[in-house]
């Protein structure tokens, strides 16, 4: 392992206070983020994968929620231990974010400017105010966004979704973040645009030599940025293992299954008409979680095992290869 | 042509733009601008196109939901622009539509039982209390949902058999054409994949008829036959589903499907990345509304908007200097 260890999460655990009682979203979640490399967290809604990337950054609401258990080490400094001003002074300065919706994460009554020009003024106190223009100008160059001068001094409303999306990434990167983590950043964008995003994040990380963190749900994505990748279901990891495995040799089934619900463009017209592979029924509920493994009551290949042993633990399969399954897939070959 | 259920001819809706002292019209937005297809009964056709393209409208002006500025809707061979309201209510029974949305097309006050059955009380079509039971039962087993449904609501269920109740309610009328407005785009993937099945059976069985509108290309190449594609208020090509993925001659229809990430991380596809954003409907480019993003652009593009070629008799496009030629 020669490459550079950012963020070490271990042994996660995230809890909620709701009007049902407490509920368990994130349950024991490990993962890590290397220099320069993209991990991907993918999942179905209620899987607990942005708030496992937000209680990253520390801003799970609290009260109702609370970090229950675990270790997120940042550069060996566990960020959970540290008093909120130290705290302060990594979030978005060493440690930043991009949210899913751009049209309500800017703020509509300040220009993009005034919003870039923020992040300077907390994180670089040194520069002066000119400095700080300039370099938000040069911010909105770097994300490609035409004339800079001009737009600086606009408000979110006269952007388009795109372009505002562009102004999330240059905020998030304005003071060079070690990590970048972004929370189904083209969720809400067309395809073109979303294609235009992807590429810019690329070339900006090949450049800059951040890790990122990409959230999402559409596996589509995933395997066009991603280097490793770790599938959620019920608030934990069941498969872990670098791109390649996951999309060619998957061994949890669900994360089989994901692959093949997905229509794909290689299929051939005669096999076309034939139904689409379906994972049967819905996630169960975090309050209600079945006894044994989570997934059971949806497996293709559950056995009695399944329901009436514990939880399965993540296990090994391979080096760099974890899956949390009693009786993974056969690997194809 | 008992086989074409649908004809739309030069189908145009604008939305004017007031402004100043007067209310006067200042300007207007062409959502869509001289449309015409044709869907044959039994078949799907498909919509794509990026947001603000004019694809929801299209949908909409068809069922009337918003009345069209002009042109044309033949439904069974008949024009029904020209209908009145009475007329409209009757052939609303053939034609429903299912929307994007089932968290919002949901009433949160009424039970499933009063969804599905308010548009059978609203065409009078059961006799009695007993058999608008059983219509529903038989609603509920269509969509598999189970009976106690009945008495449930909205709140209760989630996303993927929210929208099996939509659908249920367009089927209980018992339509020959449903248009069917991002039925699944805000639904979990694995979810996404039962409706996708469920409204591939029940075209089977009931033969059923729709116009699938969805921006994500790899659901509409699924299900549809045909596929239309739209940009600023114009379709730009229509081809079978099977031609257009590989053999596309619009440029613009190239890019959209280039763009989709594949799932699959040892296969890079050469991508068509195009630049900027789609400009605004209100004041769209001169000439063809897609020159300045596109890389094949020439002089007359600029000038002149191109009329609509044939390829062959299922393949149309609008393009001056289209790809493979």
């Amino acid at each position: 392992m020669s490459e550079e260890k950012l963020l070490e999460v271990r042994d996660l655990k995230l809890e909620f206070n709701t009007d049902r009682g407490i509920v368990t979203a994130v349950n024991g979640v490990d993962f890590d983020v290397y220099k320069g490399k993209t991990l991907g967290i993918v999942g179905e809604s209620g899987s607990g994968k942005s708030v496992s990337a937000l209680s990253v950054m520390r801003l799970i609401p609290n009260p109702p929620g609370r970090v229950a258990d675990g270790v997120i080490k940042y550069r060996g400094t566990n960020l959970l231990d540290i008093p909120y001003d130290e705290m302060r002074s990594i979030r978005g300065n060493k440690i930043a974010m991009i949210f899913q919706e751009p049209m309500t994460s800017l703020n509509p009554v300040f220009t993009v400017g005034n919003q870039i020009e923020e992040a300077f003024a907390l994180h670089q106190s040194h520069l002066s105010k000119k400095e700080i223009k300039n370099k938000a100008i040069e911010m909105l160059r770097l994300v490609g966004i035409p004339a800079p001068e001009k737009r600086v001094k606009e408000y979110p409303h006269q952007l388009s979704g795109g372009m505002r999306q562009r102004v999330m990434i240059a905020m998030a990167l304005s003071c060079e973040p070690d990590i970048l983590i972004a929370d189904e950043p083209t969720t809400a964008l067309d395809v073109t645009i979303q294609a235009q995003i992807l590429e810019l994040m690329n070339k900006l990380q090949q450049e800059l030599g951040m890790g990122i963190i990409m959230i999402t749900h559409d596996l589509g994505v995933v395997a066009e940025t991603c280097d490793e990748v770790a599938v959620m279901y019920c608030g934990q990891i069941v498969e872990n293992a670098d791109v390649n495995t996951i999309f060619h040799n998957p061994s949890h089934p669900y994360t089989k299954g994901l692959l093949e619900s997905i229509p794909s463009f290689d299929a051939t017209s005669s096999a076309k008409k034939e139904k689409l592979p379906t994972i049967e029924g819905m996630v169960p509920s975090l309050f209600n979680l079945p006894h044994g493994c989570n997934f059971a009551d949806r497996c293709p290949y559950v056995t009695d095992e399944c329901r009436t042993k514990s939880d399965p633990l993540l296990k090994q399969l391979n080096p760099n290869h974890l899956v949390r399954c009693w009786n993974p897939v056969q690997p194809a070959n | 042509m008992s086989d074409i259920i649908l004809e739309v001819k030069n189908l145009t809706k604008r939305f004017p733009i007031k402004g100043g002292l007067l209310g006067r019209e200042v300007a207007a937005v062409k959502a869509v601008n001289d449309v015409s297809f044709k869907i044959k009964r039994g078949e799907t056709l498909g919509l794509v196109g990026e947001s603000g393209c004019g694809k929801t409208t299209l949908g909409r002006s068809i069922l009337r939901l918003i009345e069209p500025t002009s042109g044309e809707i033949l439904f069974n061979g008949e024009d029904i622009v020209k209908y009145n309201a009475t007329k409209m209510r009757e052939l609303r029974r053939k034609m429903q539509i299912i929307f994007q949305d089932p968290y919002a097309s949901l009433n949160p006050r009424m039970t499933i039982g009063g969804i599905i059955s308010e548009p059978l009380e609203i065409h009078n079509l059961f006799n009695s209390k007993e058999e608008k039971r059983k219509r529903l039962y038989e609603l509920l087993d269509q969509v598999q949902l189970p009976k106690d449904a009945i008495n449930k609501y909205p709140h209760e269920f989630s996303g993927g058999q929210r929208q099996r109740v939509c659908i249920a309610r367009a089927l209980a009328v018992e339509p020959e054409f449903i248009v069917c407005d991002e039925p699944v785009s805000a639904l979990d993937v694995s979810v996404q994949a039962q409706v996708v099945n469920l409204l591939m059976d029940l075209q089977k069985d009931l033969n059923l008829t729709y116009l699938f509108i969805a921006h994500d290309l790899k659901v509409v190449e699924y299900i549809s036959k045909r596929v239309a594609v739209m940009y600023l208020g114009n379709m730009i090509e229509v081809a079978d589903a099977s031609e257009l993925y590989g053999h596309a001659r619009h440029p613009y229809t190239n890019a959209l499907f280039s763009a989709i990430p594949q799932p699959n991380p040892s296969k890079h596809m050469d991508r068509v990345i195009l630049e900027g954003d789609i400009p605004s409907p209100m004041n769209p480019p001169t000439g063809c509304h897609f020159h300045p993003r596109c890389h094949y652009a020439s002089d007359i593009c600029k000038q002149d908007y191109p009329i609509s070629t044939d390829q062959s008799d299922t393949h149309q496009f609008k393009c001056h200097n289209p790809i493979g030629n």
